[in-house]
């Protein structure tokens, strides 16, 4: 899933400070299961800045809206009323549905709330760590289900660096190497021999916007409909 | 080809020092440490952004090192704070400016250094750079001719703790396919240190060479000691110094080992 983390509280007021009617809205799918901009935590964040507003004597009203995912539209239009009534809106969440929320109500200012983070995986009680860059090009066949992409802080392709020490990470020795993961879970399960290779130079078009339509929407969708 | 690689052919225990460009504009200091020096060593490695800290262009340090002071060159690059293109062009430039031996390594990452939040590149990995320089010596980069070909002894570096100890085999056997001549390790504290690498089926026919380290205020006496061990011991194929602290030190240290 994807993974985010809340603002800093004095970054969203400030940004709040021009606005009288604000709407916090909530998401309730990646955002909410990270504990970040789920509706608890939308309306955590509405009382925080409603008592701050009051403390700063300033005439703001902060109301919590809340849909299953920001980037689908049809959910989006579910905050149609609330959104009419508002004259900013908050999104807490991912960068994805803030932009999606905003492309929706093109007349109404959309604030972000959080930080998007990376997609990653729940690994404990509070404890999500990134997995995917979304990369385009996945070679997780060869090494062993563990990204050197996303685990390696260089992405090398073609083995550890020269600054592992001990199979641990020069940028964090409390870090795993992600090349020791690898060679561990290859030769764990008899596939060494994957590593023999040398992994050409990546393809980064990957780093140009994304775009991606379903075999059976081709046509639809096709620049030559 | 160089004369670096012929006094490796030769089975000369090398001794090489490693440099820093300075972190200005002025190369007063490494003209007058590498003329004490180059008549003594095999070769002066520039380092590149050693540690993630931008100093100048070791591709021009090099460059007026090898014009004023007749130095051997060996020409470190990384892959941090290069592309593919940026790659390529120091290359041509490098052998435009008469440098003939390369060090071709990831780099230190970019949060060791004094700008921890710069962007990283590694466009390419230590091993796909070695790719390219190979292509460069046939003629070509990744994409088609080029009007000369750029040839150098190229060299790569070699983790000497890897964990599994299998792991450095892998990058070792990647990197002499990929065109790496030599190789120069991680500072070593002892020789028993290399033992790893030389049990490696492929450490036999190959030159590595045994970085040593010393700090600024560090005795030199147990690092000389290392230093006439391996020259005896047959693990390396030669030893190579680094005082980044202190560098006027090597002046020492190479009049001790040479």
């Amino acid at each position: 899933m994807i993974v985010a983390e809340r603002k800093p509280f004095d970054e969203i007021a400030a940004a709040t400070s021009g606005f009288r009617k604000v709407l916090v809205a909530a998401c309730g799918t990646c955002v909410a299961v990270c504990l970040t901009g789920g509706e608890k935590e939308a309306g955590i964040l509405a009382a925080q800045l409603d008592m701050a507003a009051t403390l700063g004597d300033r005439e703001q009203v902060f109301s919590v809206g809340c849909v299953e995912r920001q980037c689908d539209r049809e959910f989006l239009e579910e905050l149609g009323p609330q959104i009419a009534e508002a004259d900013a809106v908050i999104s807490m969440a991912c960068g994805a549905g803030i932009q999606f929320l905003a492309e929706a109500y093109p007349d109404t200012p959309v604030l972000s709330g959080v930080n998007t983070t990376f997609i990653g995986v729940n690994e404990d009680v509070g404890v999500w760590t990134e997995r995917c860059r979304s990369c385009r090009d996945c070679v997780l066949s060869i090494t062993g289900g563990v990204c050197p992409i996303a685990l390696c802080p260089k992405g090398m392709l073609n083995g550890p660096c020269g600054g592992a020490d001990q199979g641990k990470c020069e940028t964090d020795r409390e870090r795993d190497c992600a090349w020791s993961v690898i060679y561990r879970r290859l030769e764990n399960t008899g596939r060494l021999a994957n590593l023999e290779e040398v992994i050409e130079a990546r393809d980064h078009r990957d780093l140009l916007p994304g775009r991606q339509v379903h075999p059976a929407y081709q046509r639809r969708y096709s620049a030559h409909e | 080809m160089s004369k670096f690689s012929d006094a490796l052919a030769g089975g000369k225990f090398v001794l090489t020092v490693e440099m820093d460009p300075p972190r200005g504009t002025a190369l007063g200091d490494m003209y007058a440490l590498a003329k004490g020096l180059s008549a003594k060593v095999d070769a002066v490695v520039v380092s590149d952004n050693r540690g993630a800290v931008a100093r100048m262009s070791p591709v021009l340090a090099a460059h007026h090192l090898i014009k004023h002071t007749g130095a051997e060159v060996i020409l470190t690059l990384t892959c941090r704070d290069r592309n593919r293109l940026a790659l390529t062009s120091e290359m041509l430039a490098a052998a435009a400016g008469g440098v003939q031996n390369l060090l071709l390594v990831s780099g230190d990452f970019v949060t060791l250094g004094d700008q921890p939040g710069t962007r990283p590149v590694y466009d390419l990995d230590s091993v796909q750079a070695l790719v390219l320089a190979s292509l460069l010596a046939q003629g070509r980069d990744f994409s088609g001719e080029l009007a000369e070909p750029a040839a150098f002894f190229l060299g790569a570096s070699l983790p000497v703790a890897t964990d599994p100890p299998g792991l450095a085999g892998i990058k070792f056997s990647k990197k002499l396919k990929a065109g790496a001549g030599y190789f120069m390790t991680q500072p070593v504290s002892g020789a028993a240190d290399l033992d790893a690498l030389a049990k490696l089926p492929m450490a036999a026919d190959t030159k590595i060479i045994a970085g040593l380290e010393l700090g600024a205020d560090q005795e030199a006496g147990p690092l000389l000691e290392l230093a006439k061990e391996l020259k005896g011991g047959g693990k390396a194929a030669g030893v190579h110094l680094a005082c980044p602290e202190a560098p006027q030190r090597l002046t020492e240290l190479v009049d001790k080992l040479s």
